[in-house]
């Protein structure tokens, strides 16, 4: 009943859509649920039952803080905020992240972090406070230690504060337990991080709603790009949902070499450090006493294909977190078009896996998928 | 009473008979047949969302002579693209031919294929049901 009074919307919205009149859109009826599973957007808050103080005003203050102190790095000078820079779309702009040592994949954007499943590129972490803690002990990036981080949340008096107003208590004994609060609540803040709505979510409502004139400004190159998108090209298969993500992981052909002699595995090396963790959701540390929120982990399987698989990334507000890709190697989005267009067939289905296919893009769809993506900005042309 | 009426009510019989296989699940079953079994499953929740969980109830039902088998395997996979699901579901029995799947999840929109696989003495017997998806 829903799907034939979106069809009958859409028919008024569009005027070509039905009838001998020639097409006014290069979208058609079958797409609108497509269309309308972008949406809405932004999405209600959740709150996270692993995390106890999510969503809490007092944890999110501390959070912020947290995030913004390099006091929680091993020699004081950096903070989380030194990589995931606010005024860059919570990134940094450069191709590998750089922390105490360089790494070996790109920082990505932590906006609409809250909507995932997974965490990191590989999806090494099943929950937004274990992915916080990671980076605190990585040598790589700020090299902390539990007994060092915990010091510090303990002897500062501001941070001791903050963790008392947060949790109810001062910071105890238990080195472990004090730091993966402090993480809960750098995840409690981060779950604040959500992109404002764009030109494209002005016009999934519009259809939504069957508001013809609303519809019609969306420009008519990001309506191709958008048919491009949901047809030929089949990027909704991945990119799908209203954080224009399915969450799960791919290989799109990028490389697996990071440096001679050093291959990434992915999502295969992801798995397994995920069911390693202590910090996962079948762990001590869920605050969530059913582990209702453990199922993806519990059932997760870990096979030869997941190999070279990277995170599908959302594509929400793309123009400010080049450069793109799990090992930042593309600058633009134009290249990364490219790369879709001219897809190596024969290293791509090493597994027999049909997915992808070269899309073999002209100039002009090039173009109206570069319209229709930058359509997923916040900031309005 | 003659022989064809007979035969009409005894295939009424094992008509009715055959119906009641999963009659608990309620509306919404979808039902497979094989030469030896009837098997009844139930999507919770029917439609599957693309990339959420869900779970499967599922009855089986033995036809004439056939014993039930030691164990039932549920998976999925996406034969136009050649990938299966990225999780491997849990089964769980309640005896007498029930049996519940938890943790599966189809992560694209398109055509998948629910697969269930009933394990015995004997080669494996796969029964599936084409399913679309978004």
């Amino acid at each position: 009943m829903r799907r034939a009074a979106a069809l009958l919307l859409w028919a008024a919205l569009l005027p070509g859509a039905i009838g001998a009149q020639p097409l006014a859109s290069p979208l058609s009826n079958d797409d609108i649920p497509r269309i309308l599973a972008f949406g809405p957007w932004p999405p209600p808050p959740v709150r996270d039952p692993s995390n106890r103080v999510s969503g809490q005003p007092a944890a999110i203050a501390f959070g912020a803080t947290l995030f913004q102190d390099a006091r929680l790095s091993r020699d004081g000078t950096l903070s989380c905020a030194s990589c995931h820079q606010p005024a860059q779309a919570f990134s940094d702009g450069l191709p590998r992240a750089r922390g105490l040592q360089s790494g070996m994949r790109n920082t990505p954007g932590l906006a609409n972090v809250s909507q995932q499943r997974w965490f990191g590129w590989d999806g090494a972490n099943d929950n937004l406070w274990a992915q916080s803690l990671r980076p605190l002990l990585d040598a790589r990036e700020m090299g902390g230690s539990l007994p060092q981080l915990a010091h510090t949340l303990r002897s500062q008096s501001d941070l001791r504060k903050a963790y008392h107003k947060t949790f109810g208590l001062a910071p105890g004994d238990d080195d472990e337990r004090i730091v993966v609060d402090a993480a809960k609540a750098l995840a409690a803040y981060q779950e604040t991080l959500v992109t404002p709505r764009t030109p494209f979510d002005d016009f999934r409502d519009a259809v939504a709603r069957g508001d013809r004139a609303a519809a019609a400004a969306y420009p008519a190159t990001a309506q191709r790009g958008l048919a491009l998108f949901l047809g030929r090209a089949r990027c909704y298969v991945c990119h799908g949902g209203p954080n224009f993500s399915n969450g799960e992981f791919s290989d799109i052909g990028m490389p697996f070499f990071i440096a001679k002699g050093q291959v990434d595995p992915g999502r295969h090396g992801g798995i397994q450090a995920l069911q390693r963790s202590r910090y996962n959701l079948l762990g001590p540390f869920n605050d969530d006493a059913t582990r209702s929120t453990a199922t993806s982990t519990r059932h997760v399987l870990l096979e030869h294909r997941h190999f070279g698989e990277f995170k599908v990334p959302s594509l929400r507000n793309l123009a400010r977190t080049a450069p793109y890709m799990h090992d930042g190697s593309l600058s633009t989005l134009r290249e990364v078009l490219r790369h879709y267009s001219e897809l190596d067939e024969n290293r791509l289905h090493a597994d027999g896996e049909r997915i992808l296919v070269p899309l073999r893009l002209s100039e002009g769809e090039t173009e109206d998928l570069l319209a229709f993506l930058d359509s997923l900005n916040e900031d309005r042309p | 009473m003659k022989c064809w009426a007979w035969l009409a009510l005894g295939l009424l019989a094992a008509q009715a008979g055959a119906q009641a296989c999963g009659e608990a699940l309620g509306a919404g079953a979808r039902r497979i047949d094989s030469a030896q079994f009837q098997l009844a499953f139930k999507l919770l929740p029917d439609p599957v969302p693309v990339g959420q969980h869900f779970a499967v109830e599922v009855v089986l039902c033995a036809k004439g002579d056939a014993t039930l088998p030691a164990e039932l395997r549920v998976d999925a996979t996406m034969p136009e693209h050649k990938h299966g699901m990225n999780y491997r579901p849990s089964i769980t029995s309640s005896g007498a031919g029930r049996y519940r799947a938890e943790g599966l999840m189809f992560h694209m929109p398109g055509r998948w294929e629910l697969v269930f696989e009933l394990r015995g003495r004997g080669a494996p017997l796969r029964l599936s049901q084409s399913l679309q998806v978004g």
